[in-house]
């Protein structure tokens, strides 16, 4: 490799890789960080609380099978 | 915590039902104490007690081992749980004297009696208990341990 294609592939890499700029971030992170880790958890679809009800509803009409269950769990 | 994934995961899955055994053992005691129903509570206690735990963390090993290939919800594999847990839970009861069949439904424990038309829904009923369980106990303990 003569010091022309040197020159060739400082070229080309230059090109390819994106320049670094300003590495510093823009601004702090840590709060947006204390933000995201004081965040409630996601509450529960409908979907969940629809199936805790029927299972309510079912205990309620069919209270013989309390126990059936307990004995599965 | 990156080693002995499937220890974790086991401890994870008999959580549930280990937290639900004494509960269910007072309840029958105080049951059987003031009631005097002739529960035969050794019996009774085989399958949750030994059983279900056992399967329940088995299926939590299961649950580590497939879920990057199939990248299934933990809520729909607890689900299937009570498709294989109950026939062997009503088999072992049925060979212990638990469970008795009768012309028109089931007799648990020689007390509890449930007809033939409640047995079908008691399939989904289980399916969406487990569903309820698995995803917010055992998933929670899942993600406590650092397995999902």
């Amino acid at each position: 490799m003569n010091a022309h294609d040197e020159d060739r592939m400082k070229q080309l890499l230059k090109q390819a890789i994106r320049p670094a700029g300003d590495a510093e971030p823009e601004g702090d992170l840590w709060p947006a960080m204390l933000q995201r880790l004081d965040a409630q958890p996601a509450a529960p679809p409908w979907f969940d609380w629809a199936l805790a009800c029927g299972l309510a509803v079912f205990a309620v009409i069919f209270p013989a099978a309390i126990p059936v269950f307990l004995y599965y769990l | 915590m990156n080693t002995h994934p499937y220890v974790r995961a086991y401890l994870a899955g008999i959580f549930a039902p280990t937290l639900v055994l004494p509960l269910i053992l007072v309840g029958f005691i105080v049951v059987r104490l003031v009631l005097a129903a002739p529960f035969p509570i050794e019996r009774f206690l085989v399958f949750p007690m030994a059983l279900v735990p056992t399967l329940f963390g088995l299926w939590n090993m299961l649950y580590l081992a497939s879920h990057e290939r199939l990248h299934q919800s933990i809520g729909v594999h607890g689900m299937v749980l009570p498709i294989l847990g109950a026939p062997l839970g009503a088999l072992l009861a049925s060979c212990l004297g638990v469970l008795e069949f009768g012309a028109h439904g089931v007799t648990y424990f020689q007390y509890v009696h449930v007809p033939y038309v409640v047995l079908p829904l008691l399939v989904p009923a289980a399916m969406a208990a487990y569903y309820l369980v698995w995803k917010y106990v055992v998933g929670f303990l899942n993600r406590t341990l650092g397995i999902a």
